[in-house]
């Protein structure tokens, strides 16, 4: 590219020199090519501005320099004009390509600032996600192994269950924390298939009944839903986070109602809760850990559950967004690409009722 | 005399995991022989002839599914996996090596102990009852004729080939791979969108609330489980 820049700046240099030639000194006709030598040196590489300053030399001495026609030299000071054209062509392009490392450089290092920023949000948030459900487990468990024998029956039941409700609490956490380093890190590779987002969400809900149990859960889902082609797996943990949140942030007995229709060419697919849970503030950071993807904050291990939510629909090539709705209450909704389905061969005992 | 306790042999690196089993699982009267490496597992599995095996799939010598195709080449009894979330892939190709039900790492005892019994009946059950009652919806897979709510229900050939082929595994995982196959023929063992339109034709017909299946359960990524009443 920069050398066929080189070629054209000269050729351009040449045909203006030419026009210049009667009515101008050879020394402004020179200043013309420097002009090329410089565009050259400091868009492309130091090969082109170079082979620009070569070639402006040639095209200077061939149509302008006397004896006109040759790559003879009568005045032996038009050698100088050479030199000076070539070093030039150096010196800008060294000069360009210094700039354009740099700029390269603090590109990296700004990405570099932000991967920083958003890994210490994350562990902070991890170390104190981590240490509540520990701290939990070692006091309970050692309750038991050193004093259960002074504790009454339905105590040790009670300390055992908060062990074991406190472990799975962990252990979701931590599987959390390690998908969003592989998402992060972009290694998560999708196991798309043909999937029903109706199927999806009776999954999600049912493995989310207890935090559901005290809510009262709704799905609306039209019957003509086309399939997607999506890792059913990793929609499914979308939808469980966002029934998770919805769950941690609104009080028991309110209305959480999973939704999913059809709009053009993409699903839309909708938790909503329809009641008051978040404060006004939170509900904007909230929002916007779901929007943006930004980290941290007090709520910490919701937000990674967002996080990974968004991160999950944006690898399906789908949107996420969060808004109020009019009567009171949230929705978080996000969309995922219809594709054309193949033909499923029909059935002629099917069509019978 | 020979125990009547039913011998569950547990294949698994972790000491800790195989002690809280043991413990666990004599305390519901299995008796528990136990394999450290999937090596040993092979060789016990042959000399112990247990009543059941539980395979961890995070075994360091050897691939937990090449060990379940080992004993699947001799032997039907039932196994139950023991897997991570990391092992999400490997858990299906247990379930088509043969694998009767897995659990997913961390798991509460009395999960663990619903799936043994689960992959004990398939070991002892003849053949895939005639006739399964699911909550107010009864299906005879020789007559081939289905009712709900007292009435007569009309299913297709393929809808029942379906039912009879989830039925065979009943209360267990099937994979797609596992339902394409014996329903549509080797050829269409991808065609996981069959399955999709199949499976929402029977929850309409068969399930109270389609949406919310209690009988054709969903297992995401995996494949279905229809479960039954006793």
């Amino acid at each position: 590219m920069g050398y066929f820049w080189a070629l054209m700046m000269v050729a351009a240099c040449t045909a203006a020199g030419l026009a210049m030639a009667p009515r101008f000194d050879l020394v402004n006709i020179a200043m013309v090519y420097l002009l090329a030598v410089v565009f050259v040196a400091a868009r492309y590489s130091r090969g082109a501005a170079v082979a620009t300053s070569i070639l402006a030399v040639a095209a200077f001495d061939f149509f302008f320099v006397p004896p006109q026609g040759t790559f003879t030299v009568e005045d032996i000071q038009y050698l100088l004009t050479f030199a000076i054209m070539l070093a030039v062509g150096l010196v800008i392009s060294g000069l360009a390509a210094h700039v354009r490392r740099q700029a390269e450089a603090q590109a990296a290092l700004n990405v570099e600032a932000e991967t920083e920023r958003i890994r210490s949000a994350l562990l902070a948030s991890i170390s104190h996600d981590l240490r509540t459900p520990l701290a939990v487990m070692s006091g309970a468990s050692s309750s038991l192994a050193e004093r259960g024998e002074r504790l009454s029956g339905e105590e040790r039941e009670a300390l055992a269950k908060s062990i074991f409700a406190q472990s799975r609490e962990l252990s979701e956490r931590v599987a959390k924390v390690l998908q969003m380093t592989r998402l992060e890190a972009g290694s998560m590779t999708l196991a798309r298939d043909w999937a029903s987002v109706a199927e999806i969400a009776g999954s999600a809900l049912r493995r989310q009944r207890e935090r559901l149990a005290a809510h009262r859960v709704m799905v609306e889902v039209p019957d003509d839903l086309p399939l997607v082609k999506v890792d059913a797996t990793l929609v499914e943990q979308v939808l469980e986070n966002l029934l998770e949140n919805a769950a941690k942030h609104t009080p028991a007995g309110t209305v959480v109602r999973v939704r999913a229709m059809r709009e053009a060419r993409e699903l839309v697919v909708s938790v909503e809760d329809l009641g008051g849970g978040l404060p006004e503030g939170d509900v904007d950071r909230v929002f916007a850990k779901f929007s943006h993807g930004a980290i941290g904050g007090p709520a910490g291990g919701i937000g990674l559950g967002l996080a990974i939510a968004r991160a999950i629909v944006r690898l399906h090539g789908g949107r996420t967004w969060a808004e109020r709705l009019a009567m009171g209450g949230t929705a978080f909704r996000f969309t995922l690409p219809v594709e054309e389905m193949p033909a499923i061969p029909a059935e002629t005992a099917a069509a019978a009722p | 005399m020979t125990d009547p306790r039913p011998m569950v042999l547990v294949i698994e690196d972790e000491p800790e995991i195989r002690q809280f089993l043991r413990t666990s699982l004599a305390a519901e009267g299995y008796r528990v022989a136990e394999s450290a490496s999937g090596r040993r597992g092979a060789i016990d599995a042959g000399s112990h002839k247990p009543d059941l095996a539980i395979v961890d799939l995070g075994l360091p010598d050897m691939d937990g599914v090449d060990l379940i195709r080992r004993i699947r080449a001799w032997s039907p009894m039932p196994i139950v996996v023991l897997s991570a979330r990391v092992h999400e892939k490997s858990k299906i190709e247990a379930l088509d090596a043969g694998a009767d039900d897995y659990v997913t790492k961390p798991f509460a005892m009395g999960e663990l102990l619903a799936r043994l019994r689960g992959a004990m009946r398939r070991a002892v059950r003849p053949a895939a009852a005639a006739v399964l009652v699911l909550h107010d919806a009864t299906i005879d897979l020789e007559r081939r004729r289905a009712t709900r709510a007292g009435r007569d229900v009309h299913l297709t050939p393929i809808e029942f080939r379906l039912v009879a082929a989830l039925a065979k595994h009943a209360g267990l995982p099937v994979t797609h791979r596992q339902l394409l196959t014996e329903v549509w023929g080797p050829t269409h063992a991808n065609d996981t969108h069959y399955l999709r339109i199949y499976m929402k034709q029977l929850r309409d017909k068969l399930e109270a609330d389609p949406l919310a299946p209690r009988h054709f359960l969903t297992e995401t990524g995996l494949g279905y489980r229809l479960v039954v009443e006793d």
